[in-house]
């Protein structure tokens, strides 16, 4: 394959071009007459941060914290969901009779219901029952200031732990499911041939599987792995629902708060772009230097 | 086996146990030196302000309870179709977010006495609800209003306006978008919120009925079976109004706009 074809316009490029900006111009000519909206950018700034009217530095506002608790959902989201994800998989994909079966199972039962259901069910059922027993709130309340610091860092303030844990765990436990999938059919499409040639070298079942199937599935679903991390963080908008303050959820209370409808929703399906974006593209810049190596 | 299996019922016994040991909340707040908050976003109730902070009439409240009880506070902002079932399983100790006492919220929860009047107050748009100058006008089958999900605002659109379908929002700002749009006759919420959003957009909205047409009381909700903590939240409540300063509260956030210039 070879990308080095000159690009040349041709006059359906051109075409094309001019009818897409035109259909671009009429949505937002119809749309500001139809609308009839103030728009009110100016104050949307202030909200990613502002200056401390004592200290005179500049403080991240609710958007920007917003942006973080987003990342750190995600990513203690996706470990999670990989850890269950490559347990199961393995499980579905090389397991005992009894293993293929736990691991259809939870594949299943997950996969067919709304992430949103979920979430709903594992804060109000399962978190209030055997999380909150914990009091891991309160024994935080209690902890140094370092400690809460760190762990404000990582997770989330002590009024929110609680909900923030419940919210990575089931979200985890979503991702999980498709992680196994993946995982399984990695292991699935390494070719029979590999198992014979290493079985005849004499090594053991065992052996084979860790050091032969294994790499080479880790190097198969690495990408797919990738995008299934991208789709986490585009779902844990969701949590939204039990009060996690994330993106979604600031961006709604400040709507609330100042009626910037338009303003604001605009700001923050920039700022997912961004996120899962740049990820995307550099996943895919990864992908293409070491596909070229194998 | 058998050992396992009077494990493990020994164990849920004592999980049931730990969870059935339940104290007064004031007990709690006291030893762990904070009160939780629960609370939801409703102009001027509580909302944040352009440095992030939470401040509105409800805030003030909760704050003054907390120096009151000497304790930290922390605020809980929760989503409102979801705020009953959260101060039930445990996520807060106490609900103080403008909830308008109902016979239908009381039977899951306690409520104590109000520390406030709220009433509902009704925005509309002014090309399709042109001439409309009473309840009855609205209360037409081809009118569409729009209210909050959950909120009192709801139950009263329902009584006041039987015939006229409603349309229901998660936030308030959502069913006001519908109405700057047009797609809705009228939004009904809280006063004073829809007079500020007419004053906002004269030339679009406008206020068919002048006077509140519900009056509701507003108290805390507490969960059921917690006497101690009732008694002390009803005292507390009579003790600020005499002394007036629900009243100075009530003059800054619903009578005067001076608020307006912290939040945008």
């Amino acid at each position: 394959m070879s990308s080095k074809t000159p690009l040349k316009f041709t006059i359906i490029d051109v075409a094309v071009i001019i009818v897409v900006m035109a259909a671009i111009f009429l949505f937002f000519a119809r749309m500001s007459q139809v609308l009839d909206y103030k728009w009110e950018w100016e104050a949307i700034p202030s909200y990613f941060f502002f200056t401390d009217a004592v200290t005179g530095k500049l403080k991240a506002n609710i958007l920007i914290t917003g942006f973080f608790t987003t990342i750190k959902l995600s990513i203690w989201s996706t470990l999670i969901g990989f850890l269950l994800g490559i347990i199961s998989g393995v499980m579905g994909a090389k397991g005992s009779f009894e293993q293929r079966f736990v691991s259809r199972i939870y594949v299943e039962s997950i996969r067919n219901i709304p992430s949103l259901v979920l979430v709903i069910i594992f804060y109000y059922f399962v978190s209030s029952r055997f999380l909150d027993a914990l009091y891991l709130d309160r024994w935080l309340r209690n902890s140094s200031n370092t400690i809460q610091h760190i762990t404000g860092f990582l997770f989330a303030k002590p009024a929110q732990i609680n909900s923030f844990i419940s919210a990575i765990i089931a979200l985890g436990i979503y991702e999980g499911a498709y992680v196994s999938e993946i995982i399984r059919g990695g292991i699935n499409s390494i070719g029979r041939g590999q198992w014979e040639a290493s079985w005849s070298i004499g090594l053991s079942r065992q052996k084979t599987f860790l050091l032969v199937i294994l790499p080479q599935t880790f190097r198969k679903v690495a990408f797919p792995l990738a995008g299934q991390f991208i789709s986490t963080i585009k779902d844990s908008a969701i949590v939204s629902v039990i009060s996690i303050q994330e993106l979604t959820f600031q961006g709604m209370e400040l709507m609330s708060a100042t009626f910037l409808t338009f303003e604001i929703w605009i700001t923050i399906t920039f700022l997912y772009f961004i996120l899962t974006f740049s990820f995307s593209r550099s996943v895919a810049f990864l992908e293409k230097k070491y596909a070229l190596k194998q | 086996m058998k050992k396992i299996l009077s494990l493990s019922v020994m164990f849920f016994l004592l999980m049931a146990g730990i969870l059935s040991a339940r104290e007064s909340v004031i007990e709690t707040i006291q030893k762990q030196g904070v009160i939780r908050v629960g609370m939801s976003t409703f102009v001027p109730w509580a909302m944040k302000d352009k440095q992030g902070n939470l401040i509105g009439f409800e805030i003030d409240v909760a704050n003054r309870l907390a120096r009151d009880m000497g304790v930290k506070i922390e605020f809980v902002p929760t989503a409102w179709s979801g705020i009953i079932p959260a101060l039930l399983t445990g996520k807060f100790d106490v609900i103080i977010g403008g909830m308008g006492i109902t016979p239908q919220r009381n039977l899951k929860v306690n409520f104590t006495i109000p520390y406030d009047y709220s009433g509902m107050s009704m925005v509309a748009n002014k090309e399709l609800a042109k001439g409309f100058s009473s309840l009855a006008d609205f209360n037409k089958k081809d009118v569409i209003i729009a209210v909050r999900m959950g909120t009192t605002a709801e139950q009263a659109a329902r009584k006041h306006m039987p015939n006229a379908s409603l349309k229901l929002f998660e936030n308030e700002s959502q069913a006001l978008q519908e109405l700057n749009l047009g797609r809705v006759h009228a939004v009904v919420s809280s006063a004073p919120m829809p007079v500020f959003h007419a004053l906002k957009y004269p030339d679009k909205l406008f206020v068919p009925i002048k006077e509140n047409f519900t009056k509701e009381p507003i108290g805390f909700a507490l969960k059921k079976g917690d006497h101690d903590a009732l008694n002390y939240f009803n005292n507390w409540i009579l003790n600020m109004q005499a002394q007036g300063f629900l009243q100075e509260k009530k003059a800054y956030w619903f009578e005067s706009k001076d608020w307006e210039a912290r939040v945008k």
